[in-house]
């Protein structure tokens, strides 16, 4: 933009030595262009990238959008199960899916949210030493995990040693599982962003340390934390590998965590991936419109806190 | 700034809550057109749930039969996840599901390098012997895709020299002497073959092997073992023969219905068959049962020269526990086997590309249903 008065503009860092100041005669113009152009290359070279990023998510938005949009403008789509429909019957809806995909997800943040906060709580504000190191290296393993070891985890321990059987339940462990590390991480990133003047602040007047972290560090940190937990469970609900190890597929709504079985979006695709009729492939299609929009509010409603949610200060 | 924190937290914990809760309210199961089918006999008609799991090839006739017979008893509910039959028996023998689905009985010897038998594994989980019933069956279709042949005739030996690549071109003299008066393209034939460990597979090569001995060597298996190009489940070689022209698989009936394909007649020595559910129940007619009283387990007959009779063929069972553990979940296996079983909804399979059971089998069948207890 600024590429042609750049010789003769008089810039805040004109005076350094590199800078191209007033000609001297040093040639310095001529470098001048030089960095000009390898400016604009650069600027070229990003603009391309950024290009190639997106053409692959363009893609994925567009032909799940013109493939499945039309499901979710029935609104029996939103209403009804999939019960008694086969794959070549138009009709029913995917609400058990997407009550199942809802249910889960929540369950996952009520047993995950807290551990992860505090976990994060600890490695931040008490912490050191040993045991510090330590939580911070499980949790990074943690993070590291591949859903399916996840989930063959929780089936070795769930079916093969205890005999249970396969249930809602068991997927929302596994889930737990995956969600943890991301809270730990995203919320201990919150509560360093907190000035340490708070902290100083409470202690100087006499604030007990876990009063201070109640009252002055979490409410200061509140939305950046709400955030991280909208984003992990964005993340949970769209993972595959659990539901397909531990939580069987049924077309009927299913509320019951602890016995039954409960379907989700996921499965729902899973379930009906390899056919060819029509009227299968447009309910493959459309529950994964549904699953990439439900992630979406999820992310958007994250932002939304995290820009009006601010604490004024 | 507490308090005004706790405020926030509630009000989107609340929102959620209140979304779930408002989704659930409104939720229906009922997808019937009309309300009810009237007369649902309630002795016919248990109510509770069941959990099946396996082949993938028994998924549309399963489904349907699910489907209907939801509609007569509305309380009962069937669930069917098409994982594989591998799969189906081994949740079945872990007792994770009621029932499982399999293109193969259970099986009375020990696999290669493994110390279990399926069969005795099945009657430890059960407490009681587990029987193999014999449900549905499913044709294996020749499907060709080559402009202006509508008719095509396969002998097992062409069809075995065409899969391991020693045909290589539609217009080789094997196959234009027994398909007289059609004009063959001199165009490359190119094989499709399924890249995932197939019951479908599996059975083909048997075929190949019992019919055409002399030119298919390799031992039946889920894996393939001739020649051309690997695609993934049925839906993936009925798609590519689709596409292309000179194309040739072999995947179940209705997905080269489905899919408009040619269906090859196959000829065993008696005769071009053409693929009809009653050509196929011929061949079931004449398998030979090797399993004892209501375990019904049968053996095909690939190589049959039986006048009228499709031979290749798959026989997909439900594996169930002939004294289940629960009674209520006893009365529903039998109440929903019973209905699966039935000569109309056996009839109704065939439209969706499955064969009937032929009526002395359905018979031993039906015999068997009520058995259970």
């Amino acid at each position: 933009m600024t590429t042609i008065d750049l010789a003769s503009d008089a810039r805040p860092n004109a005076g350094r030595p590199d800078a191209p100041g007033p000609n001297l005669g040093l040639g310095l113009e001529h470098r001048s262009r030089g960095r000009a152009v390898r400016n604009q290359l650069a600027r070229i070279v990003m603009w391309t990238a950024f290009a190639i990023a997106m053409v692959p998510l363009a893609w994925i938005l567009w032909s799940v959008i013109s493939k499945g949009g039309a499901m979710l403008l029935d609104s029996h789509w939103w209403t009804n199960s999939q019960r008694g429909i086969t794959n070549r019957v138009v009709g029913g809806g995917a609400v058990h899916a997407i009550q199942g995909t809802l249910m889960q997800g929540l369950v996952t943040a009520v047993i995950a949210v807290p551990i992860g906060v505090m976990t994060a709580i600890y490695l931040v504000e008490y912490g050191r030493g040993r045991l510090a190191t330590a939580v911070s290296f499980m949790v990074d393993i943690l993070t590291g995990i591949p859903s399916i070891v996840a989930a063959l985890f929780i089936y070795a321990l769930w079916v093969t040693t205890f005999g249970f059987q396969r249930v809602a339940f068991a997927v929302v462990l596994a889930l737990v599982l995956l969600m943890i590390p991301v809270v730990v991480r995203s919320t201990e990133e919150m509560l360093k962003l907190v000035p340490n003047e708070l902290r100083e602040g409470a202690f100087a007047l006499g604030v007990p340390r876990w009063k201070t972290v109640v009252r002055v560090v979490l409410p200061t940190a509140f939305s950046g934390i709400i955030t991280g937990v909208l984003l992990g469970l964005a993340r949970v609900m769209g993972e595959t590998a659990p539901l397909l190890i531990l939580g069987p597929y049924t077309k009927n709504i299913a509320t019951n965590l602890f016995g039954g079985l409960m379907p989700t979006l996921p499965t729902m695709i899973n379930q009906d991936r390899t056919e060819v009729l029509q009227p299968a492939v447009d309910r493959v299609w459309g529950a994964a419109a549904t699953l990439i929009l439900l992630i979406l509010i999820l992310n958007l409603a994250g932002r939304l806190i995290a820009h009006f949610g601010r604490p004024k200060t | 700034m507490k308090t005004q924190s706790r405020q926030r937290f509630a009000s989107i914990t609340g929102v959620a809550l209140v979304g779930v809760l408002a989704l659930s309210a409104c939720g229906s199961d009922n997808n019937a057109a009309a309300p009810g089918n009237g007369a649902a006999n309630a002795a016919d008609c248990p109510t509770g749930t069941l959990n099946g799991e396996g082949s993938s090839a028994q998924k549309n006739a399963i489904e349907q039969a699910i489907s209907d017979f939801q509609a007569t008893c509305s309380g009962a509910t069937i669930n069917y996840n098409p994982t594989g039959s591998g799969a189906g028996i081994k949740q079945f023998i872990a007792g994770q599901v009621n029932f499982a689905g399999s293109d193969s009985a259970l099986k009375d010897v020990a696999k290669a390098g493994s110390p279990s038998i399926e069969q005795a594994d099945a009657d430890k989980t059960c407490g009681s012997p587990a029987w193999n019933l014999p449900m549905v069956t499913g044709p294996i279709a020749v499907a060709y895709n080559v402009k202006g042949v509508d008719k095509l005739i396969m002998t097992p030996s062409v069809t075995a020299k065409i899969f391991n690549g020693v045909i290589t071109t539609w217009n080789d003299p094997a196959i234009a002497a027994i398909n007289p008066g059609a004009t063959l393209p001199a165009e490359a034939i190119k094989v499709f073959f399924r890249s995932d460990e197939s019951g479908t597979t599996e059975n083909f090569t048997k075929y190949l092997h019992a019919a055409a001995a002399a030119d298919w060597a390799a031992d039946p298996a889920k894996k393939w073992s001739g020649k051309g190009e690997g695609k993934e489940k049925s839906a993936g070689v009925a798609n590519a023969v689709k596409s292309t022209e000179g194309g040739i698989t072999y995947a179940e009936w209705s997905y080269a219905k489905d899919n408009k394909l040619g269906i090859a007649q196959i000829d065993n020595g008696a005769g071009p068959v053409e693929l009809t559910g009653e050509a196929v129940g011929k061949a079931v007619a004449v398998a030979t049962q090797s399993g004892t009283g209501n375990n019904i387990k049968l053996q095909l007959d690939y190589a049959t020269k039986e006048a009228g009779a499709y031979p290749i063929l798959l026989v997909t069972y439900e594996i169930v526990c002939s004294k289940a553990k629960d009674p209520a979940k006893a009365t529903l296996v039998k109440a929903f086997l019973k209905s699966f079983a039935a000569a109309d909804e056996q009839a109704k399979l065939q439209a969706i590309g499955y064969a009937p059971l032929p009526s002395a089998v359905q018979t031993k069948v039906a015999s068997a249903i009520e058995a259970l207890s």
